[in-house]
Formats: structure tokens, C-alpha cells, sequence
């Protein structure tokens, strides 16, 4: 199978002059298609930094990162542009909707954006909206909305142009636990059903449990990883757990 | 810490939040300071001999200038305090008493008043120097100007802008008694939605448009009538112009969202649906700058028309540069020294106009001079021959040819008489012998010789003239054109200090005068207004398009995050900012294109203002692209950031 992402030493550093702060160290990280992997760690440890390096929306200091084969490094502002909107599809924490735009001119934006066919269009949304449970809410404002079926929304969004690769970052962590376990359900079908490649970002480890492989992060390196191979999800569950108990201080988030 | 120093502090801290609101007071300041000192400049009241009239143009816009002031640094200041209600929120919330925080506003607004109104009066002394140039050389005077500050004008300033400055800190001390404290918080969270555009209520506002200028266009007897009118007139003007943003742009916005299929392609969608979430609250001010637009176009638009038909008017006024009535040889011979003498302004040609004087029945004119009975109107025969000899000297081409009893009339000044009113019409003239009726077949619209009441000059044939000449002799008219006439300013002093009353003497550099120096004040208070109101129309969309970008760049960040390109948000923004200036502009540009029309069919001004007009419209537009232009660019620069 082909690696959609390979990283090899990546480095960001913020800051300049004087006061730096190290977000990632050496980060060697390859995802195959059709995996499903989790992030985990603590606050801090520089799991959205590397989501957001991963999205294209922020630079990496030094390293290499290529996706799907493609070295992102090297790209103008006009071609990340168009990389952005063909092969990654991004489930925000904040959702990032826009209040202005119904759900569905929401869930179209990156399909408009790319000039589909409006028939094509329309054809896409029917076909999602049923799996992500949003046909009644169409015609909705982000503001008349709760926040599981704004993360719904997004998730929508993200995956409509089908995209190599989805990038999820804490897309559980605004929802009660009935509206997360039905996001994680869509997206574990969306890996299983349409061999979506998946990297999701969370806190939570029942969410990291839907999971092929989880990779553990703390202060800016790779720590570890979890490699569900046959095991059940509740005994997979319990590894994720026994992991963040090493990390001590980490317990906190856990919870 | 005295309340005082804290409040000095958060402005020394804040100085760039600040800055904005200073800068719209600093600018009132500046226009009014700036234009008190024209109307208390003694070097502009030596330029105009007329100054009452004057004084009074000048009282009258300054009257304008105080209420544009007035709600100008009120917006401005409602502005300012809306960015400020989470901070005065944070204070309440640290326990910071109301009455505390009231003070603390209250000492803030005073001291940015004190300090814009020192900084306003500083610019305006050099601007009014500056624009005092500009009038005295519309005037065309030559006056060396001092660098006095006018304490009158200082006076006039301090006393009105610290009543407002008063009025506002009052306000700034009560904003924080007129909000709970949950409600400072959400002061960035206003409701917008999105509104329907209903077509009917579209269409009723075009109705009562047209209407509004059906009405003024319909004859008016008297002066109640009038004002009667021109209020119903302004209400529909208003009225039509706002429902035609609330409805009629929405349904615009809307109709193009119907053509799904062109509609949802690239970004422009997100664009259309920001612009139509947004309209409920733009409509008063697109509104609002589509108004005085118009008002400023038409302003500039009557100046600039009166100014250019300045030389036109003294021409029309005083055709010849000299002309006066023989009245014996002495004074013909003194007068015509005089204007030789002039090495400057050489004579080009010279002329002896015949004119006889006789009374004619005419009552088959539509009409005639009033004080004089219809069958015995008095009238000036001139034979085609003069014509013609005038026409020559003039430098026109226009020529008669007239046989028997055919006969051209010349246009009476200041009338708005047309070829309708006389061609195919006779008069009878009278003489000791047969009475002669005589039949109009031209009318000529160039004057041929000055004024004097009756002002009915009539061509008539070779024949007809000498058979009137047999009767009476003509008085002659010797008329001087000399070249550059404009300038002539010595002999025509010289000739109008000469005991000539007897004679008629008209000089043209006299009338030019007169005629310049009002038309030149008038240009410029209109100007100068128009100005004002340009910067206020430009400021005011400019204001709250930076606000917009501010609240917008979250939405723009999203974009970016899903793949929109720098580009498509530049454009985004440059089409959506092409609409909120676009549209007002070009409803602007018809009303007063529409007013001026009607301001033509009642005479008031000419029907050559066409150029001047379109100047005035070019200009107005060009400004304002320019503020298109630097909104677009400031939009970015927030939205990039």
C-alpha cells in the first residue's frame, strides 16, 4: 500500500530571537492509506502543530513532509491553495463554519471552490447527508445549530471532495458522548466503507479506541505507539489507558 | 493614581485605537476652522466689492458645516464607544465603581477633545491660507496674503466645538449606566440575518421615485405651492432611495443566488451571501451616501455651471468690450482717446451701429415686454446690413439675408423666448406714413448690442430700414472691440470715471467683473461644501467597511484554512466593496443628474451646463474610486494580517 503522509525529521520551533519554545522534535512519522490513526498526549505536547504542518496551514521549521507522494515544502501559496482543497479534508475543533452560509452552501464550499457541476453537487450532499445524520438541518444557519451537528457539519465538509486524507483535530471534544460516538461511527465507516485515510488529533481515550494505530507525543517527540492489529475496541480501550498512565501528569487530560 | 492620569494613560497606552476617533474630530475641526476663517478674511472681503451678499452665502454654509460637524463626530464617537464596551465591561467586572468608570470616560473624551481641537485649529490656519489662494484666484484678485490668525474665526471654533465636545463626553460618562454588564460583553455579537427582498415593495420603490420627480417637474404658481412640493418631493426621494436598498438590492443579491448553477462556482457565493447577511444593516448608510452624493454632485455641478457660463453671461451682457450712444462729437472723440491710448488692448474692430427707434403693434406675439400696452410696444429697427457688420466684427458667422417685409427678431436677455415664440409671427410697426406689418422667419439667439429696456430689436430689409430712416434719424451706437478685453481693468476705469451718463456707456470688463466675483464665491462655497460632503460620504463607508473587515477576518481565515487562495480573497473582498460603493454611486449619479434636469427645465441653470456637469459628475467619481481603492487595500491588510 502507498503512504499518504511521510515525515522524515520534522522540526517547529516558535518564537524568535531570544526566546524560542521547541513545539516538535525529529518527528519520522508514516501513515499508509486506508489507516485510521490517532494522536495522542498531553497539552502541549505538539499534537496540533503537527496537524496543522500535516493541513498545510502552517510551516514546518525544518524536515521533510510529503503527502501523497508530494513534497509540500517546495509549494507556492497558490498551489498549497489547491492542494488544500483537492487532497485534505479538515474536521476543525472550532468547526470553522461559516455563520453566513445554510449547512449545505457550507458542506459545498470546497466542491464550489473546485467548480463542480452544481447536479454533481447536489448528488454529493444527498448521498452524506443521511450518514452524517444532517438531512433535516440543511437549510440551517451554524447559529441555529448544537454543537454535535456543527461537528457534523464539518465532518460533512471534509470529506465531500473526497479527499486523500482527513485530518480530525479534537473533533470529539465539544460533544456529549451520544453525538461523539455517532461522529466516530461515521468516521470509522468512512475508513472501513470508502478507504478513507484518517489522522485525528484527541484527548479522549475512548475516541483514540476507533483507531488503528495510535502514536503517543509528549513534549514535541514521538513517545510511543499502539497498533490495534485484532484486538478488540474495549481491550484496545484499556491499552490507550495503560499508556497514559505512564505519562503521569497526563491523567489529568485523560478524563 | 488620580482618575485623570488613568485616563491620560489609556490614551498614551491605546493610541492607536484611539487615533481613528481623533483623526474624524481633528478633520471636523480642520473643515470648520478652515472655512470660519474664510468668512472672517479680511483679504477675501477686499477682493469682493458685493461682500453682503457674500457674508451671508458664508453664514449660511457655515450653519451646514456645524450640523455636517455635529453628526459627523457623533458617529464617530458611537463608533469609537461600541469598540470600547468590553474593556469598560472588564473594569465594572474588577469592581471598579460605575460612577468611577463614568468619570474616567467622561475625562478621556475631553482631553481627546481638547487636543483635536488644538491640532484642528493648527491645520486649518495653514489649510485656510491655502484655500484663501484657491478663492482669490477664482476671483482673479491679486492680493498678498498674511499669515494672520483670525481671533474671530479662533473664537468661533472653540465656542461650538466645545459644546459638542461637552456633549459627547456626557455621553461617554452615560454608557456605562446604559448597558448591563452582560450586555458590554456581547457587544461585538449584534444579530444580523438574512433578509428577503420582496419584488413588490422593489418595484413600489422605483414607483415613488418616478413619482417624487413627475411632481417637481409640474408647472408651480405660487411660492406655498412650492415648498409644498419640494418637501412631498424629499420625503418620496428618501423614502424611494431606501426601499430601493432594502428591497431592491436584496432581491438583486437574491435573483443572482436563484442561477444555482453559475452561482455556486469558485468563492463569489461567499461573497453574495456575507453581502446579503450584512444588508439590513448597510441600507441606511448606502442610503444615506447615495444622498449626499447626490447632494454634493449637485452642488459642484451649479457652481461649476455658473462659473462656466461666467464668460458666456458677460458676453452675452456686453457684446462689444466698449459701446456707448454718440452723444455729440466731444465725448464721442474723449471716449474713443481713451480707448486708443491702450497700447495693450489694441482695438480689433470698430462700428457704427444705426438703431431706430419706433413702437409697433404686437399683439400677435405670444409675448411682450410688460409695462407697455400690446399695441404700442417700443422697438429697435436694425438693418440686416449692421447685422451682418456686427456679426463680422464679432468674429461670428451667423448672417441674415432679408427682402421686403420679411424680418428676424434677436433673442430679448435673460428670457427664455424661443423660435416658437416669434417665427411665423408678425408685428406692425408703426411709422408717420403706412403702417408696416412685418413677418418673423428667424430667430437669433447671440446678442448684437447691449441691453436697455425694451429689449426688442428687430432686423428688417435694405428697403424697409431706408423708407424708416427717411422719417427719423437713427441714434448710433459706436461700439470697440479690442483684444484680451478681459484685462482691460485701467481704461475701463478711466471711461467709467468720464461724465458719460447720457451715453449709455457699457464696458464688458465691468460686467465680466461683477458677474465673476459672484459666480466665484458661489463655486466656492459649493466647492467647499462639496468637498466636506465627500469626505464625509468616502469616510463613512470607509469606517465601516474597516469595521467589517475587522469582524470578517475570522470568516476569511476559514477560507484560507479550506484552500481558498490569497487571491480569490482579494477579489472577494474588491467585489463585495465594489457593491456597498458601487451601488450608492450610481444611484447618486442619477438623482442628481435627474435634479439638475429639473433644475434646467425651470431655467435655473443653463442649458450649456451640460460640460460643466459632466465634469462635475467625473470628478466626484474619480474621488471616489480613489476611496475605493484605499478601502479595498485597507480591507486586505486587516484580512492578510
Amino acid at each position: 500500500m502507498k503512504n499518504v503522509i511521510e515525515t522524515t525529521n520534522v522540526t517547529k520551533v516558535y518564537g524568535a530571537k531570544g526566546i524560542v519554545s521547541t513545539a516538535l522534535e525529529h518527528i519520522d512519522l508514516t501513515v499508509r492509506e486506508g489507516e485510521f490513526v490517532g494522536i495522542m498526549g498531553p497539552s502541549g505536547s505538539g499534537k496540533s502543530t503537527l496537524l496543522n504542518l500535516l493541513a498545510t496551514i502552517d510551516q514546518s521549521t525544518s524536515g521533510d513532509i510529503r503527502i501523497d507522494g508530494t513534497d509540500i515544502l517546495g509549494m507556492s501559496e497558490k498551489q498549497l491553495s489547491t492542494f488544500r482543497r483537492e487532497k485534505i479534508g479538515f474536521i476543525f475543533q472550532d468547526y470553522n463554519l461559516l455563520d453566513t452560509l445554510t449547512v449545505k452552501e457550507n458542506i459545498w464550499l470546497p466542491l464550489a471552490l473546485s467548480r463542480t457541476p452544481i447536479g454533481e453537487m447536489e448528488r454529493r450532499v444527498d448521498e452524506i447527508a443521511d450518514k452524517f445524520g444532517i438531512r433535516g438541518i440543511l437549510d440551517k444557519y451554524p447559529t441555529q445549530l448544537s454543537g454535535g451537528q456543527k461537528q457534523r457539519t464539518a465532518a460533512s465538509r471534509a470529506i465531500i471532495a473526497r479527499p486523500r486524507l482527513i485530518l480530525a483535530d479534537e473533533p470529539t471534544g465539544a460533544l456529549d458522548s451520544k453525538s461523539a460516538t455517532d461522529l466516530l461511527d461515521s468516521l470509522q465507516g468512512l475508513n472501513r466503507q470508502d478507504k478513507a485515510t484518517i489522522l485525528m488529533v484527541t484527548h479522549d481515550a475512548y475516541a483514540a479506541s476507533y483507531c488503528t494505530r495510535v502514536l503517543f507525543l509528549k513534549d514535541g517527540r514521538l513517545f510511543t505507539e499502539l497498533v490495534k492489529g485484532d484486538a478488540t475496541r474495549q481491550a484496545f480501550f484499556k491499552k490507550v489507558l495503560d499508556v497514559l498512565n505512564v505519562f503521569g501528569g497526563g491523567v489529568n487530560d485523560v478524563i | 493614581m488620580t482618575l485623570f492620569s488613568v485616563a491620560r494613560k489609556n490614551i498614551a497606552g491605546n493610541f492607536k485605537s484611539y487615533l481613528l476617533y481623533l483623526v474624524s474630530m481633528v478633520f471636523s475641526i480642520v473643515i470648520y476652522f478652515t472655512f470660519v476663517s474664510l468668512q472672517y478674511s479680511t483679504e477675501i472681503a477686499s477682493a469682493i466689492q458685493s461682500s453682503r451678499g457674500v457674508q451671508s452665502i458664508f453664514l449660511q454654509a457655515s450653519i451646514l458645516l456645524i450640523l455636517f460637524a455635529a453628526v459627523f463626530i457623533w458617529y464617530s464617537s458611537s463608533f469609537f464607544n461600541r469598540r470600547r464596551k468590553k474593556e469598560i465591561g472588564l473594569y465594572s467586572l474588577l469592581g471598579v465603581r460605575k460612577r468611577t468608570i463614568g468619570w474616567m470616560m467622561f475625562y478621556e473624551n475631553m482631553i481627546m477633545g481638547a487636543l483635536a481641537l488644538a491640532v484642528g485649529i493648527v491645520i486649518g490656519a495653514l489649510l485656510s491660507k491655502l484655500f484663501t489662494l484657491m478663492m482669490l484666484r477664482l476671483l482673479d484678485s491679486a492680493v498678498e496674503i498674511s499669515f494672520a490668525l483670525s481671533p474671530a474665526a479662533i473664537g468661533n471654533t472653540v465656542i461650538v466645538f466645545a459644546i459638542l465636545i461637552v456633549v459627547t463626553s456626557i455621553r461617554a460618562y452615560l454608557l456605562i449606566y446604559r448597558f448591563r454588564l452582560i450586555e458590554l460583553f456581547q457587544a461585538e455579537k449584534q444579530a444580523e440575518s438574512r433578509p428577503k427582498g420582496s419584488p413588490i415593495v422593489a418595484i413600489l420603490a422605483v414607483v415613488v421615485l418616478a413619482a417624487s420627480y413627475w411632481l417637481i417637474l409640474q408647472p408651480i404658481a405660487t411660492s406655498q405651492q412650492f415648498s409644498i412640493t419640494l418637501l412631498v418631493f424629499m420625503i418620496g426621494v428618501i423614502s424611494g432611495t431606501y426601499l430601493l436598498f432594502r428591497f431592491g438590492a436584496v432581491r438583486f443579491l437574491l435573483v443572482l443566488a436563484k442561477n444555482k448553477a453559475s452561482y455556486y462556482q469558485g468563492v463569489r457565493f461567499v461573497g453574495a451571501a456575507q453581502l446579503l447577511f450584512r444588508m439590513a444593516g448597510h441600507v441606511r448608510m448606502l442610503t444615506v451616501v447615495s444622498l449626499l452624493s447626490a447632494v454634493t454632485i449637485i452642488a459642484v455641478s451649479i457652481g461649476a455651471s455658473a462659473y462656466y457660463e461666467i464668460e458666456r453671461e458677460a458676453a452675452r451682457t456686453a457684446p462689444f468690450s466698449y459701446a456707448h450712444l454718440s452723444k455729440g462729437d466731444k465725448l464721442d472723440a474723449e471716449i474713443e482717446r481713451v480707448i486708443t491710448a491702450d497700447k495693450e488692448h489694441p482695438i480689433i474692430a470698430k462700428l457704427d451701429i444705426p438703431i431706430l427707434g419706433t413702437t409697433a403693434d404686437a399683439s400677435e406675439l405670444a409675448v411682450v415686454p410688460s409695462k407697455f400696452t400690446v399695441q404700442d410696444v417700443p422697438v429697435k429697427l436694425m438693418s440686416a446690413a449692421t447685422f451682418n457688420a456686427i456679426a463680422d466684427a464679432l468674429g461670428r458667422d451667423e448672417q441674415v439675408r432679408l427682402t421686403g417685409l420679411e424680418a428676424a427678431i434677436v433673442q430679448p436677455l435673460d428670457t427664455d423666448h424661443a423660435s416658437d415664440d416669434y417665427v411665423g409671427r408678425s408685428i406692425t410697426l408703426k411709422q408717420a406714413g403706412e403702417d408696416r406689418n412685418v413677418t418673423f422667419g428667424r430667430f437669433i439667439d447671440e446678442r448684437v448690442m447691449n441691453w436697455s429696456f425694451p429689449d426688442l430689436i428687430v432686423v428688417v430689409s435694405e428697403e424697409l430700414y431706408g423708407e424708416f430712416a427717411r422719417q427719423s434719424a437713427p441714434a448710433i451706437y459706436k461700439a470697440y472691440k479690442v483684444e484680451d478685453e478681459r484685462s482691460a481693468r485701467a481704461t475701463s476705469e478711466a471711461l467709467l470715471g468720464l461724465d458719460a451718463k447720457e451715453a449709455e456707456l457699457t464696458v464688458h470688463y465691468a460686467e465680466y467683473r461683477g458677474i465673476l466675483e459672484a459666480g466665484g464665491v458661489n463655486l466656492f462655497v459649493l466647492g467647499f461644501l462639496g468637498l466636506v460632503f465627500m469626505a464625509a460620504t468616502g469616510s463613512i463607508i470607509y469606517f465601516k467597511q474597516l469595521t467589517e473587515a475587522q469582524s470578517d477576518s475570522s470568516r476569511y481565515a476559514i477560507l484560507r484554512n479550506i484552500g481558498v487562495s490569497r487571491r480569490e480573497i482579494s477579489i472577494s473582498i474588491a467585489m463585495q466593496s465594489l457593491f456597498v460603493f458601487g451601488l450608492p454611486l450610481a444611484v447618486g449619479i442619477l438623482h442628481s443628474a435627474l435634479f439638475l434636469q429639473v433644475l434646467m427645465n425651470f431655467n435655473l441653470i443653463g442649458k450649456e451646463a451640460t460640460i460643466p456637469i459632466v465634469m462635475s459628475i467625473a470628478a466626484y467619481a474619480i474621488i471616489y474610486t480613489g476611496y475605493y481603492g484605499l478601502t479595498v487595500q485597507s480591507c486586505r491588510r486587516i484580512v492578510e494580517a
